[in-house]
């Protein structure tokens, strides 16, 4: 443990000796992250996707829409006349205009389907987010209506309404306490519908602390390769292994003490997020905590494997950082996964990066706690064991 | 006397190339052992499977009564592994580089802390300790080099070339140190391929050649072994005919070769001191005046011509 604790020691003497390394460490992530969240947030804020609505029912129903609406993480509605609201969406003031027709009650509800007007902004971001959200809501709403609509029905076979207004009333009681279900229950139909209505949130400033932590914890901890080619080119390797301590003993304590540093490295970068950008990773510290661990781990031992495929420390600095940035860009660590094609969502499911921001947005956007990301944790987990035994076990001293 | 390292016909091949060629010889305990070779004779190979680095591809070697290949741990406990090119952390001082390396070889505390001083002491570097490694000169890096070897006083120490590429007098340093730890009971395997070192430091040489020892004991058995004449050099003056002396000098009973080169005649003899008298006299009487003289003892570069037709250094 002794000799572990040492080789962690003199990395780090090594690490920080050329105060460059400070650059990367902590400089550069601090600079990206600020630049790509658009500058501080403020605690109270209000930084959900601004949504246009018209409505033009005024019914029980358009003003539940409207507060489900209101109660998304995405969007915010602002209730405007059709005509304010248009010459809003045309200056470009908000990028979506959902307008709710006339006949948006539950009566219309029951018999037929209500088509929504949701105009949005093209090949816009916050325009598509939003499109979701409300989707969502709809999609929630619409599940209750079904519901509602088959107890009417299942009524009616055991008795018969007296009006068409007792069948309204019924049908009105049934959708309220379908939608109080669902309201009850929003985890089970989040795992339940999985992909396709699990909203897409995006918030600049959570995707760019997340995004650019993974990106600048993976590339150090790539690098690892780097330190694995150094000692084979100084020698220092074979020195080591004619002393009594175990090839075991250095490749742990070199993992080990990356690993560390990256976690450090982690909280320094959070706490910049939580304070200065007021992200919330405050929202699930054990969650957070599982996976920046198994995120460093997968990382490292990527940098493992990589170490018993390089020649050199240059090549493996070149190597490090080139992999970490292409990995981070198309883990959607910079720019939002929704941006690209479906074929290339489910291809880059082969990074560990993407799995990395998914579980960090898992934490930030959507609420999980350490069961809701441990699927995430497991893919991490299972990166870095096929990485650590083939690099371990290719491991040689030159 | 009993043996520390006993080598049976180790053989290191890479791929089809053998590098070591079934070596054996034994190593005694108090001894300084040099392996003499050149270039590529196969010496600092033979050092990395000794010091349990590589695996040799047949044979075997004990140390201290344990295998290198079964007991690998056990020996790396006795030995002490100066290697021919530098192994330090050069952003790191000496002081850090002999501190990282002592608790590798398991020392901590105040053992560790009494070592480090006393090895700076050794390789004269107590003022330089604070300094990191990569400001220093080539010679002193060599000696950071070999105190890292020292640290956790080794029962058998490897130096593979300590000495190559440095400055006069931090090789005298070095040679000096080994044999001052030689008396202090260390046994030493130092690999060379400068004929001088081998001569001044070791009690038994092995020269390598072609990954094979191809003689092996102290120095006056192998120049015997050799049965190479010592060498008498007479230096005559300008004016004067070197051919002349040198007919005169054949016509003496233990004179068994004469030959002239510019103003020298060099003489082949049993015992170059006998002749030297004689060979005056016969120079008088031919009025040849001799400047200077010069007598050769048989040495280990004569052995390795005389053995491989080629000299020890090209
Ligand atoms: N890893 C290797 N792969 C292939 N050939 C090697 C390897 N290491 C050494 N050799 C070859 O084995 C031979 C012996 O090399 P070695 O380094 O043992 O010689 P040496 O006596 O130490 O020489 P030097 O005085 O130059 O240090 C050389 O011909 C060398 O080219
Ligand atoms: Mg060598």
């Amino acid at each position: 443990m002794k000799k572990i604790y040492n080789i962690i020691w003199k990395d780090t003497i090594l690490r920080f000796s050329s105060l460059s390394e400070l650059l990367f460490f902590l400089i550069l992530p601090l600079i990206f992250t600020f630049i790509l969240a658009g500058g501080t947030g403020t605690q109270n804020a209000d930084n959900r996707i601004r949504l246009l609505v018209v409505d033009q029912a005024q019914s029980p129903l358009s003003a539940q829409i409207i507060a489900e609406l209101a109660k998304s993480a995405t969007v915010r509605p602002d209730v405007l006349t059709l005509s304010k609201a248009e010459s809003e969406f045309q200056a470009r003031n908000a990028s979506v205009l959902l307008v709710i027709p006339a006949d948006c009650d539950s009566q219309t509800l029951r018999t037929a389907a209500i088509v929504l007007d949701l105009r949005q902004m093209p090949d816009n971001l916050n325009a598509q987010a939003a499109q979701r959200a409300v989707q969502a809501v709809l999609y929630r709403l619409g599940s209750a209506v079904s519901i509602a609509k088959n107890a009417v029905t299942e009524a009616e076979k055991l008795r018969s309404f007296a009006s068409e207004l007792d069948r309204q009333a019924y049908f009105d009681t049934a959708l309220a306490s379908a939608q109080s279900l669902m309201n009850s229950a929003p985890d089970r139909e989040n795992v339940v519908m999985g992909g396709t209505i699990d909203p897409i949130q995006y918030d600049p400033r959570a995707n760019s602390s997340a995004g650019q932590m993974i990106t600048w914890v993976f590339i150090p901890l790539i690098g690892i390769s780097g330190a694995f080619a150094y000692e084979r080119q100084r020698g220092t390797l074979r020195r080591l292994l004619t002393s009594p301590t175990g090839k075991g003993t250095y490749l742990l304590g070199t993992i080990l003490g990356n690993v560390l540093w990256s976690l450090v490295q982690m909280t320094l970068l959070v706490s910049f997020g939580a304070l200065i950008l007021k992200v919330h990773w405050a929202n699930n510290p054990a969650a957070l905590a599982v996976m920046m661990t198994t995120s460093a781990l997968a990382a490292a031992a990527l940098g493992t494997m990589l170490g018993t495929f390089v020649k050199t420390e240059a090549q493996a600095s070149g190597l490090s950082i080139m992999l970490g940035m292409v990995m981070a860009l198309l883990g959607g660590c910079w720019y939002p996964l929704e941006l690209f094609p479906a074929v290339v969502q489910n291809l880059v499911k082969v990074l560990p990066t993407t799995w990395a921001m998914q579980g960090m947005l898992d934490i930030l956007l959507r609420g999980q706690g350490v069961i809701g990301i441990l699927p995430v944790a497991g893919v991490l987990l299972a990166f870095a064991a096929v990485f650590f035994v083939i690099g371990i076990l290719r491991f040689k001293y030159e | 006397m009993k043996a520390i390292l006993e080598v049976k016909q180790l053989v290191k091949k890479y791929g089809d190339f053998t590098a070591v060629d079934g070596i054996s010889f034994d190593i005694m305990e108090g001894e300084i052992f040099s392996l003499l070779g050149p270039n590529g004779a196969g010496k600092t190979t033979t050092i990395s499977m000794l010091s349990t680095l590589y695996i040799p591809t047949s044979g075997e070697a004990v140390i201290g009564g344990h295998s290198v290949t079964k007991e690998p741990m056990a020996v790396r406990n006795l030995i002490g592994v100066v290697p021919q090119d530098l192994a330090l952390y050069e952003d790191l001082t000496a002081r850090e580089n002999l501190a990282f390396w002592g608790q590798m070889y398991g020392l901590s505390g105040k053992t560790l802390n009494a070592r480090i001083e006393q090895v700076l002491e050794q390789i004269g570097l107590v003022d330089k300790a604070k300094d990191r490694v990569k400001t220093y000169s080539g010679g002193m890096k060599r000696r950071v080099n070999i105190g890292v070897g020292l640290l956790h006083k080794p029962k058998l120490l490897f130096m593979d070339e300590p000495t190559v590429g440095i400055d006069p007098q931090s090789r005298r340093l070095i040679l000096d140190s080994v044999k001052e730890l030689n008396k202090q009971g260390m046994t030493v395997l130092y690999t060379t391929h400068y004929m001088e070192e081998a001569e001044e430091l070791s009690d038994r040489v092995g020269i390598m050649d072609n990954g094979k020892l191809i003689a092996l004991g102290t120095q006056a058995e192998l120049t015997k072994q050799v049965g190479e004449m010592e060498t008498l050099i007479l230096h005559v003056g300008e004016n004067d005919d070197p051919e002349r002396l040198a007919v005169a000098l054949r016509s003496l009973k233990m004179v068994r070769k004469a030959d002239v080169t510019d103003h020298t005649v060099s003489v082949i003899v049993p015992e170059a001191e006998q002749a030297l008298a004689p060979a005056v006299t016969r120079a008088n009487e031919l009025g040849i005046k001799i400047h200077s003289v010069d007598m050769r003892e048989p040495n280990l570069e004569a052995v390795f011509l005389h053995l491989t037709g080629k000299a020890l250094r090209d």
